[in-house]
């Protein structure tokens, strides 16, 4: 091998991709654009629904029940304290309901007046469509509504009586939620961005890696260039290189992306869980790690691509081949994606591809062990040279080279 | 054999064989071309030409046997071998469009370990001879065919080879195409390059050939320059010797 060769095969392809408008627009443009776009469309209409069930609770009352004592009950003492409840006038409550005028409609005893005196119970009726998700979501809110004035209602009669609220009260329940806003972020995070990170990584060297070699077979430029005096492995290497880069550049165009994506709309990264990323406090060193681990594996997948393209017939049969190579590397991040960071079995460390999806897990869970992350480095690294051997092994075997 | 003689032998082709699993495709090949000389290769679909070819390029190692090359063994030193040739193989020659054309020529001058004083100087010397001065700086990919083709040439020759390999060269080009690289071919013997040129149709290569082998299923069958083959077997079209040669092997 000739650095000088590697160096002349590198820069060309580089300019070469760097021209074609198709390569830059899908593993830069893309991955920067649309990735973000996409979690802030999904983030942001999960928290638009969610802000306006909560915020625009409509509601109805039967024609029964639609009387100015009843409107009075609802105004002044159920809904009183909770502004996102409006009371609106309807005809007919089934229609307003099926025509979204109101959410919920309320049927109200007639004679609630003299049973809230006389200390009975009274009814009130709670119609809504279960098949709508805001009428659905607004069910209890309503119904939340109408405890708390229940609670009043004890409360003013307790105090009659002479009693302590107290008593209704033997055991008062706290909750302590140990993950704080940012580790529950970071937990979604921890499940999205391993996949990600390998489809981006695995896409970004397609295009490159089939032109590299089957395109440049078909386009009758391989001969010449392999009698020039630079050796196959400099011409490989050159070509690896260039596969390598480009994996790297779309995944850092698309990390780049949510960043923007993150300072446009800060909810949009967590795709619409409603918690907010405040600064990060990961150790800079299992930064390190985990960005070594996903160059090394960029690297792997770049060994296999170019094998690949090596191997193919035909520009298209590489096409097939890389996009089929996507959708295994897809496997192992969907098949653990709802696996928790601290339960990751050793031999996930090992295994290609999910080594590198287990070590992100483990770094954005918080849940760091050095141990593993150096399995994953390690393993990472002998499958960075196990790949390029296989391409280098390919390109040298004239059986595979001049298949036709 | 004397010293002037090995000299003046710039390819000495010794019992090249090359088997494809059990299948040889080409079978104790031996031949010798002289400096500046056209040597043709002629052979049917299949004969072998583009594997005799591509070993003597090294792009496929012989099985067996060797070839000497410009003073260079193609099975010690490829890489030396390789600075020395050019090839043009097919006659569709691709170049990458989204590179000028100058750019095109000057990448396979790097890779031939020029400096890029040395290319850029080749590269209006050869602008110049090309009629290729106009559109030099343009992308490959928006140009003709017939501009395509001169770059391609360019690009055989950047590095100013001792030896040129043409494997069918003409095959699927139109006329005026076919003209250009009979033309290209000339020019090269012009300069002193000794040509290994591989066809299937007689007359270009009674046109152009100094020598000719005829091959048959990776054999060779007989070679000797067109005069004296049409001498030998008193007939004065080479086509006829050809199809005498070939069916006759294939009788056995
Ligand atoms: N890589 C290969 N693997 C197996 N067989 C091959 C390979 N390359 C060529 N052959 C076989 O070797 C024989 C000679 O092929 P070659 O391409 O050298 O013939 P040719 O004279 O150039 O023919 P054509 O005029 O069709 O180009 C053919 O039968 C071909 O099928
Ligand atoms: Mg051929």
């Amino acid at each position: 091998m000739n650095f000088r060769h590697v160096w002349i095969v590198f820069s060309k392809e580089v300019k070469d991709i760097l021209r074609d408008k198709k390569t830059i627009i899908t593993s830069i443009v893309v991955p920067m654009i649309i990735i973000p776009l996409l979690s802030m469309i999904a983030g942001g209409s999960v928290q638009n629904m969610q802000n306006d069930i909560e915020q625009n609770v409509t509601i109805g009352l039967t024609q029964e029940s639609n009387t100015a004592h009843i409107r009075e009950l609802i105004k002044s003492y159920i809904i009183a304290d909770f502004p996102n409840i409006n009371l609106i006038d309807i005809e007919d409550p089934i229609e307003a309901i099926n025509d979204s005028k109101v959410r919920i409609v309320l049927g109200v005893e007639e004679n609630y007046k003299e049973k809230l005196e006389q200390g009975e119970p009274f009814v009130i009726e709670i119609i809504y469509d279960k098949s709508q998700t805001k009428s659905e979501g607004s069910m209890h809110i309503v119904s939340n509504a109408i405890n708390q004035f229940n609670k009043k209602v004890i409360v003013q009669r307790l105090e009659k009586m002479g009693i302590d609220d107290k008593i209704l009260k033997p055991v008062e329940i706290e909750q302590t939620n140990i993950a704080d806003d940012e580790k529950t972020s970071l937990s979604m995070l921890a499940m999205i961005l391993p996949i990600m990170i390998v489809i981006l990584i695995s896409a970004g060297g397609t295009a490159p890696a089939t032109d590299l070699v089957a395109g440049e077979k078909e386009r009758n430029t391989f001969e010449p260039l392999l009698t020039t005096k630079a050796g196959r492995s400099s011409l490989l290497i050159g070509k690896y290189l260039t596969v390598t880069l480009f994996s790297f550049v779309s995944a850092i165009a698309s990390i780049f992306g949510m960043f923007l994506g993150y300072i446009i709309a800060p909810e949009s990264i967590t795709m619409g869980t409603g918690t907010q990323l405040s600064g990060f406090s990961l150790p800079g060193a299992a930064i390190l790690m985990i960005l070594i681990i996903s160059v090394l594996m960029g690297m792997t997948f770049a060994g296999i691509q170019i094998a690949l393209s090596t191997y193919a017939k035909s520009f298209r049969e590489a096409q097939t081949y890389l996009s089929f190579l996507i959708i295994i590397a897809m496997i192992p991040g969907y098949a653990t994606i709802l696996m928790p960071p601290n339960e990751m079995p050793l031999y996930m460390f090992i295994v290609p591809i999910l080594n590198t999806i287990s070590a992100f897990k483990i770094v954005l869970g918080l849940n760091i062990n050095y141990t593993y992350l150096t399995i994953a480095l390690a393993s990472s690294v002998v499958y960075v040279i196990i790949s390029l051997k296989i391409a280098v092994t390919l390109f040298n075997k004239e059986k595979v080279l001049f298949r036709s | 054999m004397t010293l002037g003689g090995c000299v003046s032998k710039l390819i000495r082709v010794e019992h090249i064989t090359k088997q494809f699993g059990a299948f040889a495709a080409v079978k104790e090949l031996s031949f010798e071309v002289e400096k500046g000389e056209i040597f043709g290769l002629l052979g049917e679909n299949g004969a072998g030409k583009t594997t005799t070819l591509r070993m003597l390029a090294t792009m496929l190692r012989p099985t067996k046997g060797t070839a000497i090359m410009a003073g260079f063994d193609i099975m010690k030193d490829p890489e030396k071998v390789r600075s020395k040739i050019g090839i043009l193989f097919g006659g569709e020659t691709g170049l990458y469009d989204r590179l000028s054309c100058e750019e095109n020529i000057a990448y396979f001058g790097h890779l031939n370990d020029m400096s890029r004083d040395k290319i850029d100087d080749r590269v209006k010397t050869m602008a110049k001879v090309f009629g290729m001065e106009e559109y030099i700086k343009r992308r490959a990919g928006k140009l003709s065919k017939g501009m395509k083709q001169k770059v391609a040439f360019a690009r055989a020759i950047i590095h100013d080879p001792d030896i040129m390999l043409f494997d069918e060269p003409t095959s699927g080009l139109d006329v005026s195409a076919i003209r250009d690289v009979h033309e290209f071919i000339r020019t090269c013997k012009k300069d002193g390059k000794t040509i290994v040129f591989s066809s299937h149709t007689m007359s270009e290569v009674e046109k152009l050939c100094d020598r000719i082998a005829i091959i048959n299923k990776g054999e060779l069958v007989e070679k000797g320059k067109i005069e004296e083959l049409k001498n030998k077997y008193s007939c004065d079209n080479l086509e006829d010797i050809f199809i005498r040669l070939v069916g006759v092997k294939s009788e056995f």
